[in-house]
């Protein structure tokens, strides 16, 4: 897995490796590679010599994400070409990173090795990396045993160890491990090295003992690999592009499943490498929503852990209030000693909605209304919180204003950069902001709580209400917030009410969300597929014209794989099969241009002049919402939807798709199968 | 009285508990001041709670010092935190052990509506 030029990552949920193509790891303070765990990096250092030399990669095999395979030979790039020496690191990531390092002598001397590894722990914290802090406030330690390199981390009562230990004799010393190797021609040797990372309590318990119960050998992650794909259904179809696609976000998504120590063994998304390898609220909710019809085992689990730690009480450090949904979890330092917010953060206005948005779809899908029972007063609080908590200037919409203003979120909604909310002409509205999207997201929650009220929870008053509430959300967003001269919904409103009147893509998920009058859509629509805001490779987040665009702005222009799946799935809500089409065409397309994994984001230039989408630098991948983009996509150009005890099929495929067969679709019906071909009367 | 001893005997007087109707499961709180141990379980059938002095078994065992106990009982001690830096040690159900943290006092203060900030 390369994403950061030149990087090869080893993933397993939280816990990944990112190193160079040899193998090596030479960390600085502010680049994001090493060995990590739970938001610590336990190696900064892993760097292996012979004979004095480093060593240079001929070839990468990382076909599986937990597994990473270097062929190297010593010496630098130009020196190689007659070597005798030659090896290959095996690499494997599990609760612990084991790798076994073989070397080859194909010369014809008998020859002596030096073959050293060098190691070294900072344990810095993900945000130290990302803000580049070099200071830590506790300190490091380094025992060394005749077995063993044991370095650790100690502040208070917080400790955290590797421990390196290898399967053939070697002398150990505090800055690594040395191998004397005597090999004949033709003979080769082999070790064993494993990384054992810890997470020690003061009273020797190691936090992460659970995770080894998980993952008792080595056959268990390419079992639950396997068992994950055939899990999954069955695409069949004349694309190469996706099926390629398709494939590799099931497996990218599999990468990304991390067990939270509190859900004994149960899996939730990671939302994206290497800065988000945790649990988030939005992104979490949202990758749930976009692969329901392909690995619904994730949806429960996710709803149950945001719940668990659903908001209770009002915090201004956490911005937490009751019933709210949490942003952001972080096991870290920076987390542990509450120098960051996020043991969790709750810093977001759209995880409290979508919890009850996913909730109701995910029962939609799978008749699980145990579920539904389970959560009841769970899904009522972050309903309550919508109209309590969130409505800051008592106009019924969700606002946001930080309240922690050291480490806070200015903006709480997706688009959660500094500048993502501007009005056209570049000026900043002043807080509280209520950003549009977020108000679609509220009517459809009152909608779909509704729906539950009526039919699992047995409460038809509570949900009378619910449709009133969303009946008057209705009519003043589409009062409040419609630029009637423009013919498009603002981004948002400022703290005094006025219209923030850029054009973006946020009004794409109104169309999602259904709070559009149907006599309003086709100027929404043809503002989404105008050339101000499509870009031939998808919908813009910020539109051409903008004063804050730039096809490189992070929520300012570049196009967003996730944003264009749900803007989809709108479009066909509203009838507009041809448009969705053109959007799953062409994220679909842009996907093979990242050897079918979509990034976070890409350049928002435009497809004529670029002819290629253009690479965002810090894009996050694999991105668990890019991963599931796919999924919705396809759901889209088939047209499924749950109706009643089967699964209804509406297919409208793009040019580009000839023939779509989905089988084996999981649901409250068993399995069914899907089959689309491109019809030539379709564009 | 210390702040400990209030929190459960303020949980005893509540008795049910609505926002725990799906949760079933015991607590024990092992709490440590120098070589004294005093043990609390708390019993949660379907949101209605029961308090005892107990060392008896539990889904869930809490091991603090009785500073931080104190702390706790204030609503000044972020649980999720403290079990991560190692002050708080849980055993078996870590999920009730969170979902109990809500019992933990902080009277919600209502938003504030005041002072709005202008843009640029």
């Amino acid at each position: 897995m390369r994403d950061i030029a030149g990087t090869v990552a080893c993933i397993d949920g939280n816990t990944f490796m990112v190193s160079d193509a040899s193998g090596d790891v030479e960390s600085s303070p502010a680049t994001p590679v090493g060995l990590f765990a739970a938001d610590t990096r336990f190696l900064s250092r892993w760097m292996l010599f012979v004979n004095g030399e480093c060593m240079t990669a001929l070839s990468v095999d990382d076909s599986q994400y937990y597994e990473v395979t270097f062929f190297v030979v010593p010496g630098a790039a130009v020196d190689y070409v007659e070597a005798d020496l030659s090896a290959i690191r095996r690499r494997r990531i599990g609760p612990d990173l084991t790798e076994s390092l073989t070397i080859f002598n194909y010369g014809e001397q008998d020859t002596e090795l030096d073959v050293r590894l060098e190691v070294a722990a900072d344990f810095a914290d993900i945000f130290e990396i990302k803000f580049d802090i070099a200071d830590k406030a506790g300190t490091h330690y380094t025992h060394v045993g005749p077995n063993e390199l044991r370095l650790g981390y100690r502040r208070a009562t917080y400790r955290r160890e590797v421990v390196v230990t290898a399967s053939e004799p070697a002398e150990f010393d505090p800055d690594g491990i040395r191998f004397k190797v005597r090999l004949r021609p033709g003979e080769q040797w082999s070790t064993r090295l494993q990384a054992a990372m810890l997470a020690l309590r003061p009273d020797g318990v190691d936090l992460r003992s659970a995770l080894r119960v998980q993952r008792p050998d080595e056959s268990t992650l390419p079992t639950s690999l396997r068992a994950w794909v055939e899990a999954a259904p069955t695409l069949d179809t004349d694309s190469v592009a996706l099926q390629q696609v398709y494939h590799r976000s099931l497996v990218d998504l599999a990468a990304l499943r991390f067990a939270p120590l509190s859900l004994s063994g149960a899996a939730v998304p990671a939302a994206g490498l290497p800065w988000f390898m945790t649990l988030f609220g939005r992104d979490s909710l949202l990758t749930c929503l976009q692969t329901l019809p392909f690995t619904p085992t994730l949806a429960p689990p996710t709803l149950r852990i945001l719940a668990s730690l659903q908001g209770a009480r009002s915090d201004d450090v956490l911005e937490e209030d009751p019933g709210r949904i949490l942003h952001e979890l972080r096991y870290g330092e920076s987390a542990a000693f509450e120098e960051q917010p996020h043991s969790p953060y709750y810093g977001t206005v759209d995880a409290s909605p979508l919890f009850v948005v996913l909730l109701d779809e995910y029962e939609r899908w799978s008749g699980d209304t145990a579920l539904v029972t389970e959560l009841e007063q769970d899904a009522r609080a972050a309903l309550a919180w919508i109209d309590q908590y969130a409505d800051l200037t008592s106009t019924g919409y969700i606002w946001y204003r930080r309240r922690n203003r050291a480490t806070g979120l200015d903006n709480q909604c997706w688009k959660d950069s500094w500048d993502s909310i501007s009005y056209a002409d570049g000026r900043l509205p002043g807080f509280p902001r209520a950003t549009c999207e977020t108000q679609g997201y509220a009517y459809d929650a009152k909608i779909r709580g509704a729906r539950l009220a009526r039919t699992v929870w047995g409460d038809p008053d509570y949900a009378d209400q619910l449709e009133r509430e969303a009946a008057s959300l209705y009519d003043r967003f589409n009062r409040d917030f419609w630029l009637e001269d423009r013919g498009y919904y603002a981004l948002a409103l400022d703290h005094d009410g006025t219209p923030v009147d850029s054009l973006s893509s946020n009004i794409g998920h109104l169309l999602w969300s259904g709070i559009v009058p149907p006599e309003r859509a086709r100027r929404v629509v043809e503002h989404l597929m105008g050339p101000a805001l499509f870009s031939g490779w998808g919908v813009r987040t910020l539109a051409e014209g903008q004063r804050r665009y730039n096809p490189l702005g992070y929520h300012n222009g570049t196009v967003w794989p996730f944003d264009n799946s749900f803007i989809a799935w709108g479009l066909r809500r509203y009838g507009f099969t041809n448009e969705a089409g053109r959007i799953a065409e062409s994220i679909l397309s842009a996907a093979t241009y990242f050897e079918g994994r979509l990034p976070e984001a890409f350049g928002g230039f435009d497809r004529d002049t670029t002819r290629y989408p253009v690479r965002y630098p810090t894009a996050g991948s694999p991105q668990a919402w890019s991963s599931g983009a796919c999924m919705l996509l396809i759901r889209t150009m088939l047209g499924l939807d749950p109706h009643e005890d089967h699964l209804a099929v509406a297919p409208a495929l793009p040019a580009a798709f000839g023939r779509i067969a989905l089988l084996d679709i999981p649901g409250r019906w068993g399995k069914a199968d899907a089959f689309a071909r491109h019809r030539p009367d379709q564009p | 009285m210390t702040a400990t001893n209030g929190f459960f005997e303020r949980l005893t007087d509540a008795g049910q508990d609505p926002r725990f109707s799906n949760v079933c499961g015991s607590v024990r709180f092992d709490i440590r001041d120098g070589g004294h141990l005093e043990q609390w379980l708390l019993d949660i059938d379907h949101g209605r709670m029961r308090v005892t002095r107990s060392g008896g078994p539990a889904t869930t065992v809490i091991q603090v010092s009785a500073q931080v106990a104190d702390a706790m009982a204030r609503g000044e001690v972020n649980g999720l935190a403290a079990i991560t830096r190692g002050e708080i040690l849980v055993d078996g159900d870590l999920s009730l052990a969170l979902r109990i943290g809500r019992l933990f006092p902080r009277e919600p203060e209502p938003p504030r509506r005041d002072d709005p900030d202008s843009g640029t």
